[in-house]
């Protein structure tokens, strides 16, 4: 810290706020397609000559996305210094007035996020294969809405980091299974999910017992009400 | 497939898919033919129309489970400014 | 004047985000519900105080909730635009190169032509001259229907036009890049497309055609503002915006 603490000297206010603003955009742009920022992407591609003051510039954006936008930053793969942006707004209990147009992938994602999730936490890739099936998504066709479906799930899904499709090794033909992605842990909220599935099946949510215990003790479930407005 | 979902309540398996898609296709607001004989004969296959609409009927009950940020578009911006080359047409 | 933003402008902003852009009834009710959605005070007749809020803070990242008129029925709408081009801002990744490049032809031929429409024949012709990598005619009717879908371009008939959206983020862009061959409204001064024109030669003068209509409302013979030659173009019905009391 003492580097940026000599590095911020050599720098202006203003020069250090429009670094800020562009960090900013930086991330509103890369969510554009859910694709993560690689910290060392931010650096070469914004920070440049101003990397040196990098950790002070990120807390600042962070504060703008969270204060004016409502938008968490949250580090996903702490290894690999990947970072997403996460609504701190709940969706709202009244219909909004305004129908923005929505997704169809974000309904297939939904899908095979559940699917995961109410099987333990992994499957293999046949079990969503065949249910798509039943869905009318044929893996093998072209589908109105989504195209190429398989590389929709296996890479689209996969880079946005919402599913991990990994290979399950010694299986011949090769196999591969599927678990949550880094960003849906932090982004998808098991307990709504569980509760969708209590109302769909007619259900009492608690009588999934480990889902129902899983939902609610992983840092997932951010059940904090009005957390957002805590500044 | 209802009753053998709610019979093995309480169990981590107890999660049924062919429950979950019949529900889903309900959702997207399927449009079963008629004739359910024919269904039989073609080895169980669900028949039926689904809406244009079907996905994106799905991705609003989804809604709530996501905390997805917006995104923000734009046009200005993502493109050199540049004027136009000098007009061709005889005036 | 710092006013604090609080989670109901965040929810508005946030709203405007996916939208790109709303009209004033639409406005209104969002921001009714945006206050009683987060137990904050609603004033109705303070809409623009609270977008004015929200703009103070988006400054610094230039960006605006800008309100500008429509062409088609004169009703004032907000759009949320980007002001500011730079290495950032050009990483946007909803079109690709040559997709900008043929827009940007698009945008030439509307704002060249004397009606303000491009047909799809002359926007397939301009491809021509592209420098990026060429489309292929499938593509470009998709990259058409994409622009109609994203509301930078509206489609009648198979003619083109800027849309709404489009002309309240791109007019400063529009006058800077249009110098020579933009107009603008004689009644709104804002720039215009879409129009009726003085036929006095010496005049020349152009009005919205929702202009036209407010403006020559009950006047029993209708002379140009400007060279008080008559004007003979037909006088188009001023259009109500809906009622708000829709949910
Ligand atoms: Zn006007
Ligand atoms: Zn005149």
């Amino acid at each position: 810290t003492s580097q940026v603490q000599r590095g911020l000297q050599k720098v202006t206010e203003a020069q250090v706020e429009q670094k800020t603003a562009e960090v900013v955009q930086y991330f509103l742009v890369k969510e554009q397609r859910k694709v993560p920022v690689r910290r060392a992407d931010l650096v070469k591609h914004v920070l440049k000559e101003h990397r040196n003051i990098y950790p002070e510039i990120l807390k600042r954006a962070a504060r703008t996305l969270d204060q004016v936008f409502g938008l968490k930053l949250v580090e996903i793969d702490p290894k690999n210094h990947l970072y997403v942006l996460i609504n701190n707004l709940e969706t709202s209990e009244g219909a909004p007035p305004i129908n923005s147009s929505t997704d169809p992938k974000r309904g297939l994602l939904f899908v095979i996020l559940s699917v995961i999730f109410m099987k333990g936490g992994v499957v293999r890739e046949n079990v969503i294969w065949n249910l798509l099936k039943k869905l009318r998504v044929d893996p093998g066709e072209k589908h109105e809405d989504f195209g190429d479906v398989k590389k929709v799930v296996t890479d689209e899904f996969v880079r946005q980091r919402y599913l991990e499709f990994v290979r399950i090794p010694h299986t011949e033909p090769v196999e591969h299974e599927l678990r949550w992605g880094q960003r849906a842990e932090k982004e998808v909220s098991k307990s709504k999910i569980l509760d969708v599935m209590g109302q769909l099946h007619d259900r009492d949510p608690q009588s999934w017992s480990q889902q129902y215990r899983e939902a609610h003790s992983s840092q997932n479930s951010t059940q904090q009400p009005g957390s957002s407005s805590q500044r | 497939g209802k009753e053998k979902a709610t019979q093995l309540f309480s169990d981590g398996a107890a999660f049924d898919p062919t429950a979950f898609t019949e529900h889903l296709l309900s959702i997207m607001g399927i449009n079963r033919l008629e004739d359910a004989e024919d269904e039989q004969q073609n080895g169980g296959a669900v028949d039926g129309y689904l809406p244009q609409d079907a996905w994106h009927r799905v991705a609003r009950r989804a809604e709530c489970c996501f905390k997805a940020a917006p995104s923000f578009h734009y046009m200005f911006g993502s493109f050199h400014a540049e004027p136009p080359p000098p007009k061709q047409r005889i005036e | 004047m710092s006013r604090q933003m609080g989670d109901s402008h965040r929810r508005f902003l946030q709203t405007m985000m996916a939208s790109g852009i709303i009209d004033e009834s639409g406005a209104k009710a969002l921001h009714q519900h945006c206050c009683e959605t987060h137990s904050t005070q609603y004033a109705p007749d303070r809409l623009d105080d609270f977008i004015d809020t929200i703009n103070s803070k988006l400054q610094p990242m230039f960006m605006q909730i800008r309100k500008g008129m429509s062409e088609d029925n004169g009703h004032q709408h907000y759009a949320l635009v980007n002001m500011v081009e730079n290495d950032v801002t050009r990483m946007s990744s909803d079109y690709a190169d040559n997709e900008l490049e043929l827009f940007k032809k698009t945008m030439d031929l509307i704002v060249g032509s004397e009606d303000g429409k491009a047909s799809s024949t002359d926007i397939l012709n301009s491809t021509d001259s592209m420098t990026t990598k060429k489309l292929k005619k499938s593509e470009i009717e998709n990259l058409l229907n994409r622009l109609v879908q994203d509301k930078w371009l509206s489609e009648k008939r198979g003619k083109y036009t800027l849309s709404t959206r489009c002309i309240i983020e791109m007019e400063p862009y529009i006058r800077a890049m249009y110098q020579d061959q933009v107009k603008v409204c004689h009644i709104c001064h804002a720039i215009a497309f879409q129009c009726q024109i003085c036929e006095n030669p010496t005049c020349g003068i152009k009005i919205h055609n929702p202009c036209v209509a407010r403006y020559f409302k009950g006047r029993t013979e209708p002379r140009c503002p400007a060279c008080e030659d008559f004007w003979p173009h037909e006088i188009p019905e001023v259009r109500r915006p809906r009622s708000q009391s829709r949910r």
